[in-house]
Formats: structure tokens, sequence, C-alpha cells
């Protein structure tokens, strides 16, 4: 009983701090400049709810087009990242391909600073005449994606036992067909989870959105950092802002938690 | 194997996807993105990092000048400090956090979808607004955090104070990134084999005794993984700072001081040399932590 009560109050008190900010993303998106400044207690979660920020923001700022673009860049960049990365993960689980140390160098990937990294590409990018293109910046995401994914897939690869493909050969298949028709279908759940956590993360990203795009193909975070201004910040069109664009994040973590205690071990326990 | 009787000219897709080749092919278009933008970056700033630049004019030849100078450089080794400061803090409470919370989730409960939805959310919520979102909550006058302090009778805290704020740094980034060792070791967990605790629990093995026996040795592969993952991902962090402290009052990590120099500053030469510096000691950290992680996955095949 005691331990069950325990349980329970450990639960809760976690959740609380995990939805406490989350919570006053939406509290604040719903505020006027006044009550977001209140000092006072109460105004905290009793006030006079407003839409001027979304009014603001759909208004006097390219809010949609801009959430247009990071849905464009980011499903498209899913996609070839997942092509990418499919292939490759299957070559370097079934055969080992390059000794573990190519599969290093692809997790590796993340370990440039990208603040230095994003110098030579943005040289690179103005002679391609790619800066500020869904095109440019969906290259980066999928070069940033890959490493991550890559190794989960990698992971869920590892698990496919090798008899079921030798078996297969021996019914006189071929490679493609084997992968195609065998392997594919075995892997969809962590296909899925691979997916969930690139669109997440392409959806998230900002500091190469931050120096790639200007208008064109500008991000919507990039949009929001912009009401972090030199003199005065703007909380409510930030929340305002904030609390759509995470909708469809709130909505993956539904999706997501079955999958990925279900499968996301790296390959690394085998029952 | 019969041969052919006219030995002819295999296609080209054919060469592609014969036993030998079927591999590599696989590998091509992973191995062009990694040519183009991890190779070209890499020598780019391996050049640059002998050089002076200002992005203006012709780079000058100056050797190893921009390492001798990064040797004495208090700002950088300060950053470089902080760093593996964050590093240790934050890879340690999410592993124990992680392994505590996972332990207690792993058992069927009412609402546990509810429960573990919820707990995967900030993971997935972008760092950006988050970073703006707790500056925003822990401001000295009007933050929601210190108002509820000083409703309760407590004193403020000045969460951004030079010698705090690096701990708040922490602190945000473990509310972040626990829910990614929560749900690996909970994965872990669940695919663990069920008959070696049942005979355990046969032969009377008390709760410390099999977790400490079965339940961490056969989690290790999975905890190196999580470290080795999280080391890469904080020796890199940035976004928290970006906004909150902005590399200020005592809390300008290895990334902010390199972005510092080299866009903000236009010290391509001296960023380029930081860069090669911080990457090489990514490198062979996570190299080392990598063997062994490959060690530890290979017997089990």
């Amino acid at each position: 009983m005691i331990k069950k009560i325990l349980f329970w109050l450990v639960t809760l008190l976690v959740l609380f701090i995990v939805i406490v900010p989350l919570l006053w993303i939406y509290l604040t998106a719903f505020k006027s400049q006044t009550d977001i400044f209140s000092t006072n207690l109460r105004s905290m979660v009793i006030f006079k709810p407003t839409l001027q920020n979304f009014r603001a923001l759909f208004g006097d700022y390219p809010f949609w087009p801009n959430l247009l673009n990071t849905a464009i860049v980011s499903v498209l960049g899913t996609v070839v990242t997942m092509a990418v990365s499919l292939l490759a993960a299957y070559s370097f689980a079934r055969w080992n391909t390059g000794g573990g140390d190519l599969l290093f160098m692809t997790v590796s990937t993340r370990m440039f600073p990208m603040a230095v990294a994003a110098i030579p590409h943005f040289i690179f990018f103005k002679i391609l005449g790619l800066l500020d293109t869904h095109f440019g910046l969906m290259l980066l995401y999928v070069f940033f994606n890959m490493s991550f994914a890559t190794f989960l897939l990698y992971g869920f690869f590892n698990e496919v036992p090798k008899e079921v493909e030798q078996a297969a050969m021996i019914d006189g298949y071929g490679r493609m067909e084997i992968f195609r028709k065998i392997v594919f279908p075995l892997i969809k759940p962590g296909l899925a989870v691979t997916s969930v956590f690139c669109l997440i993360w392409m959806w998230n990203e900002f500091f190469f959105a931050f120096l790639f795009t200007r208008s064109q193909a500008r991000t919507v975070n990039v949009l929001i950092s912009s009401f972090w201004g030199g003199l005065q910040v703007q909380y409510g069109l930030m929340a305002g802002g904030a609390a759509i664009t995470i909708m469809p994040t709130l909505l993956a973590a539904w999706f997501m938690q079955r999958y990925i205690i279900r499968g996301l071990t790296f390959g690394a326990v085998k029952g | 194997m019969s041969s052919q009787p006219l030995p002819r000219k295999p296609t080209i897709w054919e060469t592609l996807t014969n036993e030998k080749n079927f591999k590599w092919t696989l590998l091509i278009p992973l191995l062009l993105l990694l040519a183009i933008f991890m190779l070209y970056p890499l020598l780019y700033s391996f050049y640059f990092s002998f050089h002076d630049w200002g992005m203006q004019g012709a780079p000058t030849f100056s050797g190893l000048n921009n390492f001798r100078q990064l040797v004495n450089d208090r700002g950088f080794l300060l950053a470089f400090g902080r760093t593996l400061e964050v590093l240790v803090i934050c890879i340690a409470v999410e592993i124990l956090l992680g392994l505590a919370l996972a332990m207690m989730w792993n058992r069927e409960f009412p609402g546990q979808n509810v429960v573990r939805g919820l707990a995967l959310l900030p993971l997935l919520v972008a760092p950006l607004i988050l970073s703006l979102l707790w500056n925003f909550m822990m401001d000295f006058d009007f933050g929601m955090f210190n108002q509820i302090l000083q409703a309760v009778g407590l004193r403020k805290v000045y969460w951004w104070a030079p010698k705090m704020a690096l701990y708040t740094i922490c602190a945000i980034t473990i509310w972040q990134w626990l829910p990614f060792s929560v749900f690996v070791l909970l994965a872990g967990l669940k695919g663990l084999p069920k008959d070696v605790f049942e005979a355990a629990k046969v032969d009377g093995a008390r709760g410390w005794y099999t977790f400490r026996r079965l339940t961490l040795p056969m989690l290790t592969p999975l905890i190196m993984i999580i470290i080795v993952l999280r080391s890469m991902w904080l020796i890199r962090l940035f976004d928290p700072l970006f906004g909150t402290t902005r590399g200020g009052v005592n809390t300008e990590l290895l990334d902010w001081i390199t972005y510092r120099t080299a866009f903000v500053m236009f010290d391509i030469g001296y960023g380029s040399a930081m860069a090669i510096v911080s990457w090489a000691f990514t490198m062979i950290l996570c190299m080392l932590m990598f063997r062994q992680l490959m060690k530890a996955l290979k017997p089990k095949e």
C-alpha cells in the first residue's frame, strides 16, 4: 500500500514538473501584455483571455508561410533521410561494412561544432545559390539527422535474425527482393520510430535555419526567435507562436511512447 | 551453379547488386553526403586553423600560432572545463534518475499510456522555444518560479546569477533529455528475457541482488549507448544558451565560444582552431567509448 502511494506520488510529481512549463506556454499565449508582466500571483492563472497575440501573429507576421516552410523542409527531409539511412543501416547491420569504423564515422558527424561547419557550408551554398531555399536547408537536415537515423535503424536491423534471410535466399529470392519483401516488413515499427524522431528534430531545428534562411524559406522557429528583440521581449507573440508550433509534437508524443518502449533498444538487449 | 553458355557483360544494375558489391551500393548515398558535408568542412577548418583570416583579404599562413594562443586562452580553457562539468552532471543525473524512473514504470498500471506520453514530451519540444520559455519563467522579477517562491514565503532566487546560471542550464538540459534515458532504459527492461528473472525468483534471489547481478549487467550496453550519444550531444550544447544567458554569466560553453569567435567576431582562423581541438577531443572520447560499446554488442550476435 505504501509502495503504491509512493509510486503515484513520484509519478505525479514527475508529470507536474513536465507539464508546468508547457502549460505556461498556453497560458501566456492567451494573456495580454499587462497580464504577462503582472507580479500578482492570482493573475498567473486567473486572467481575461485574449486572442490578440494570435491575431497579431496571423495578421502582422508571416506565421503561416513560415510554418509551411518548416513543414515542407521537415517532411521532405525525413523522407530523404530515411531512404539514405535505411540502405546504409542495412549494409552496416548485415555485412558489418567497414568493420565498425565507417559506422563510427557516420555517428561522428554530430561531433563537429556546427558553428564552424556552417561557414564552409555557407560559402558553398552561396556559390550554388542554395541559400534561403527549402532544398538547401533540407540537405543540411538530412546530413545532420542521418547519423542518428542510421544508428537507430542499425539496431533494428540487428534484431532481424540472419536465418530468415538465409532461408529466403535458399528459396531463390534475390537481394532486392529479400530486402523489400522480408526485411522491410519486419523493421516497420523501427522505421516509424526513426522517422518520427527525424521529423521532430527537423521541425525543431533552429541554428541552421537561423543562419541559412532569411525570408523565402524562413522557418517558424526563426520567426519565434525574432520576438526576442534587443530592447524588449514580446513574450505573448512568442508563446502564441510556440503554442501552435509544438502541437504536432504533442501528437507525436502520444504516438511514439508505445513504439519506443516496444522497440528502441538499439539492438543492445537480446531476449 | 550452371554457367551461362554465352558470357555477356553484366549491366550496371547487375554489377551494383551482385553479392560482392551490394553492401557498398547501399552505402553510396550516405558516403556521398559524408564527403560533401563532413569531409569538406573538416578539411576547410583544418586549413584555416593554420591561417589568420578575418573573412576579408587573403588568409595569411600563421603556422601553429592559433593553437599556441588557444592553450593560453583563459576563456577557452574555462569553456572547456564548464563543458566537462555539464557533461558529468547531466549524464550522471540522467542515468541515475532515468534508471529509477524506468524501473518504476516498468509495470502495468492504470493510465500508463497517458503517463508515458506526457513523460516523453520534453524530449520533443523545440530546444529553442524551451530556452526562451525558461528565461521567461526564471526571470528574477516577474518569472513564475520566483513569484511562487515569494508567495510561499521563501526568498527569490537569482537563477541567472554568475554562480548559479551554469547549474540552471544543467537543470533545463536534464529536464529536456531525461525522457531519452527513461524511455531507452524502459525499452531495454521490456526486452529482457523473462525466464532468467523467474529462475532467480525461484532460487529466492532478493530484489537488490537481482538488480545488481541480472538487470544491471544486461542493461550495461544500453547505458553505454546513452552515455556515448549524450556525451556527443552535450559537448555540442548550444540551443539552451541561445534564449537564456547567451554565453554570459559564466555559462560560455565550448560551442558558444567557437560560435562567438567564428561567427560574431569573424576570426575564422582562430575559430577553426577551436573547432578542430574540440572536434578531436570529442572524437577521441567517443571513439574510446564506441570501441567498448561494439565489444559489448558483439558476443550476443
